[in-house]
């Protein structure tokens, strides 16, 4: 059965078809890819699988229920957690706050007692700190924990930006552009890490990514969406080598020559991680 | 992100030069000498806080009775404008009805006075509740309009009721058994203030506080996280509205006597300027912020007298002898509220809680840091909401 499944989803914004029937799964200890180009509807998908957009028509179901109807809060307290594309985190703060401020649900006082200083407010603190620091340590961000986030360079915000949403304990990850600001080898290193995440802790993982070494190495699956519609799916090689998708991409014939010279770049780029 | 410790490393770490931003490697423990001299200061404000106040007469008692209670004001807004970001240009109505209710309940029902204290801040969370409800929809601009129709009118309409507020005579506010004494009811009001102090210190400690800070700086991230964005907006308007009854019931009783006039449009705008010149989310900050605003008025028509010398100083009558308009100590704070508000915008984003924070810094325990501007950042976008 599959963790998380939107089915024939479709959304519009005034006269623009955002997305049209776009069904994706992702199963238990599946790490699931979603391609396309700029405009494609990929956040968009994200969104209505989130709750920021309710779909026209079409459901989105998580552990087989039904969750179209759910907030965006109920859709956490159930399991889902999610990046943003511009890094969602309290800049302001340091990386342990963030981490605290993520196990808002764990936190099992009321706001009341918090405010009045109850005793055990106290402990549930010391424990929601530990156990912070135990998420940092699992993604190697130890060291930083007292930093604040507003000084961080791009590349480590999307890991504490990570870190942050496994600290809300989710059955499946959304991640939108993990890999972006990041070089080669630091891409390297996140894959790495999401295919620890999947065999440690067991957690889906569905994600947006241009980066096309990374999808190929950790995706089991892939889908690719052009205009709001699903275009093609299937293994990354194959969905990667699907003439559609190459068109998509670089809107020419793929005999034209312009394409092979980039497909031939691609090539390199996959051979060279 | 493992850093090796080398041996060079270890020796810069020793000698601990700070870093291009002034920071140092290593956190500072001060010695048996430097506690002593914290210790010092410490007593210092203690004693001006605590002490002092015993030798002055009344009238001077009402003044520091105020001041305290600006304080628990500014916190009330700080928790709106530093917190969630909202701003109220409505607050002397939430303060005059604090102020009319426990008037009304201790001079009229005859309830004791912590009863109508009590009544004041339900009266201000359900208030605050019906504002807070409106931020939801209409944020911004629209909604400090909401705010400011919602002072005025209320200022207009409900603080005239004769049978609640007394009409224009006002209102008798009696200070209350066992606080029955100018200087008794100013300890009273610094014990709500500690109150006032104590919970927002936790708030800002415990998820509440969290949820605050990612709702005000994204809403959208804190959803994601868990967070219910409406209730926390909720909660934090209800903060507000409570500290806001008390510190109006305060004024009420700290006065003696609750007449419409004093809770006018103008004092909403001292308390948005003195929260934002005392610091966002500084509660030093603030309080000082607030308390400088209570005393303003009584700094510029004092008559300093300097007997050593013989020289008597009265800034009121300097300010008199300017061409132009005369500027009275009564619309002092706002002259020279708007000029400290710039000063704050363009230099001191964190306020004087920022200015203040090489000593705050230093009380705690760290070196002296003239250049410590803490690790609170209120970049200036905040403060312009």
């Amino acid at each position: 059965m599959s963790v998380l499944e939107t089915r024939e989803c479709t959304i519009r914004f005034g006269g623009v078809q955002a997305a049209t029937d776009v069904s994706i799964k992702v199963g238990e200890w599946e790490i699931v890819g979603i391609i396309g180009p700029n405009g494609a509807g990929k956040t968009t998908t994200f969104n209505m699988i989130t709750g920021f957009y309710k779909p026209n028509s079409g459901t989105v179901r998580f552990n087989g229920v039904d969750i179209t109807e759910l907030s965006v809060h109920e859709r956490t307290a159930l399991g889902l957690g999610r990046t943003f594309q511009n890094v969602g985190l309290v800049k302001g703060s340091t990386v342990r706050e963030n981490l605290k401020t993520a196990q808002h649900l764990h936190a099992e006082y009321g706001v009341v007692a918090g405010m009045l200083g109850f005793p055990r407010t106290f402990r549930t603190e010391k424990w929601l700190t530990d156990r912070a620091e135990a998420v940092l340590e699992i993604m190697g961000l130890g060291d930083i924990a007292d930093t604040r986030v507003a000084g961080l360079p791009y590349g480590v915000l999307k890991r504490v930006e990570v870190a942050t949403v496994l600290a809300t304990d989710p059955d499946v990850l959304l991640l939108d552009e993990p890999s972006s600001g990041m070089g080669p080898e630091e891409a390297h290193r996140l894959g790495d890490t999401l295919l620890e995440l999947r065999k440690e802790f067991g957690i889906a993982i569905a994600m947006i990514e241009h980066h096309v070494p990374l999808v190929v190495r950790v995706c089991d699956y892939v889908y690719c969406l052009n205009f709001g519609e699903m275009l093609a799916e299937g293994k990354p090689e194959e969905v990667r080598n699907h003439p559609e998708v190459v068109r998509a991409y670089l809107g020419e014939e793929a005999d034209n020559p312009i394409v092979q010279a980039a497909e031939a770049a691609i090539e390199e780029l996959v051979e060279t991680d | 992100m493992a850093t090796e410790v080398t041996p060079e490393a270890d020796e810069t770490a020793l000698v601990d030069t700070p870093d291009e931003h002034g920071h140092h490697a290593q956190p500072h423990t001060p010695s048996t000498a430097g506690w002593a001299g914290r210790g010092v200061v410490v007593l210092l404000i203690s004693w001006l806080v605590l002490l002092f106040p015993l030798s002055r007469d009344v009238s001077d008692l009402r003044l520091y009775g105020l001041a305290v209670i600006y304080a628990i004001i500014g916190l009330s807004l700080n928790v709106l404008l530093g917190y969630t970001g909202q701003i109220s240009l409505g607050h002397q109505a939430f303060v005059g009805i604090g102020a009319f209710a426990s008037a009304y309940m201790v001079s009229v029902q005859g309830q004791p006075f912590f009863v109508a204290v009590l009544v004041s801040m339900v009266i201000g969370a359900l208030q605050a509740l019906v504002l807070g409800a409106i931020s939801l929809r209409v944020r911004g601009l629209y909604f400090a309009l909401i705010t400011l129709s919602y002072g005025i009118m209320a200022e207009g309409t409900l603080f005239n009721i004769e049978k609640y507020t007394g009409g224009s005579a006002g209102q008798a506010a009696p200070l209350p058994e066992p606080f029955e004494t100018p200087h008794k009811f100013y300890y009273l009001c610094l014990l709500f203030l500690a109150a006032v102090v104590w919970v927002d210190w936790r708030l800002m400690k415990t998820k509440g506080g969290r949820a605050l800070l990612a709702l005000r700086e994204n809403p959208r991230v804190a959803a994601t996280l868990g967070i219910d964005v409406k209730l926390y907006t909720l909660v934090a308007f209800v903060v507000s509205g409570v500290f806001a009854g008390l510190g109006g019931a305060l004024f009420a009783h700290n006065s003696e006597i609750v007449v419409s006039n004093t809770y006018e449009f103008r004092l909403a705008l001292v308390f948005v300027i003195m929260t934002t010149v005392g610091g966002l989310r500084s509660r030093t900050g603030v309080i000082v912020g607030s308390a400088f605003f209570a005393l303003l008025g009584y700094l510029i028509e004092h008559e300093y007298t300097f007997p050593l010398v013989g020289w008597h100083l009265n800034i009121e009558s300097l300010l008199a002898k300017l061409p132009g308009p005369d500027l009275t100590a009564e619309l002092a704070p706002l002259v020279l509220g708007p000029l400290l508000l710039l000063i704050t915008l363009i230099q001191y984003p964190g306020g004087i809680g920022q200015q203040l924070r090489p000593l705050t810094g230093w009380l705690r325990g760290n070196r002296f840091d003239i250049h410590d501007r803490g690790d609170k950042e209120v970049v200036v976008a905040d403060v312009r909401a």
